[in-house]
């Protein structure tokens, strides 16, 4: 039903040094990755951009997660997952994100991952703890669902 | 009381159903808890705990509140396909 993260996302995806001055940088750049990783065609980035214009991505806790509107699925070429960590913060619908985990999924594969995250930004210790990491590997571990912590 | 019901959506209660269904949540006047059978209740007007209970197109969950009519209402936003 649901996949893991070795899955979904790709120890590439994962970037704890990037900056951007406002949302719409942040989201290109999340574009990017996901363009680099070979997950979506060209076309995702302007969905992309389209939905944060309608409805902002952020979540809470620092952290948002920008992904194509409705009917861009069919841009996807794999299901992917990509965090960006802005350790700077990103001015973001009047508060300030520090991670982005970018979704580009055709299914319902990420939900498990999803799942996860939420429930860390739940916790604020653990919340802080994934905003703080610098290390990739520490970052995937936290949003595997296998090794979720509840 | 109690009401069940099924997810609707075919991509499953991801973000942007989530936000949906919460939006309707909140604009209720009581609370509505939200639950998979077995597991604990959270309250349906935030999205990061509908978020938690990872339910794709067909999970059947089940809403509890005082009101009827925040029942329905709820129930409606997360069947709707």
């Amino acid at each position: 039903m649901t996949a893991g993260i070795g899955a979904v996302l790709d120890p590439r995806a994962i970037r704890t040094t990037e900056s951007a001055v406002d949302r719409l940088v942040a989201v290109h750049r999340c574009a990017d990755v996901l363009e680099e990783i070979g997950a979506v065609e060209r076309g995702y980035r302007p969905a992309m951009l389209e939905r944060e214009r309608l409805m902002s991505t952020w979540l809470g806790e620092g952290v948002a997660i920008p992904h194509g509107v409705d009917g861009s699925r069919a841009l996807v070429r794999r299901d992917s997952l990509a965090v960006l960590r802005f350790p700077a913060g990103v001015p973001w619908d009047g508060g300030r994100v520090i991670v982005c985990v970018a979704i580009a999924v055709r299914g319902d594969g990420h939900l498990a991952v999803l799942s996860t995250l939420a429930g860390i930004l739940l916790d604020p210790r653990r919340a802080a703890a994934l905003r703080s990491s610098t290390d990739p590997a520490a970052i995937r571990a936290m949003l595997d669902p296998a090794e979720a912590v509840t | 009381m109690i009401v069940a019901v099924t997810v609707g959506s075919a991509t499953g209660l991801h973000a942007r159903e989530a936000a949906r269904v919460a939006a309707v949540a909140a604009s209720c006047p009581t609370p509505v808890w939200v639950r998979r059978d077995g597991g604990a209740p959270v309250p349906a007007d935030s999205v990061l705990s509908l978020l938690t209970l990872a339910a794709p197109q067909g999970t059947e969950l089940l809403l509890e509140s005082a009101s009827s009519s925040s029942l329905e209402l709820v129930a409606q936003a997360i069947g709707a396909s």
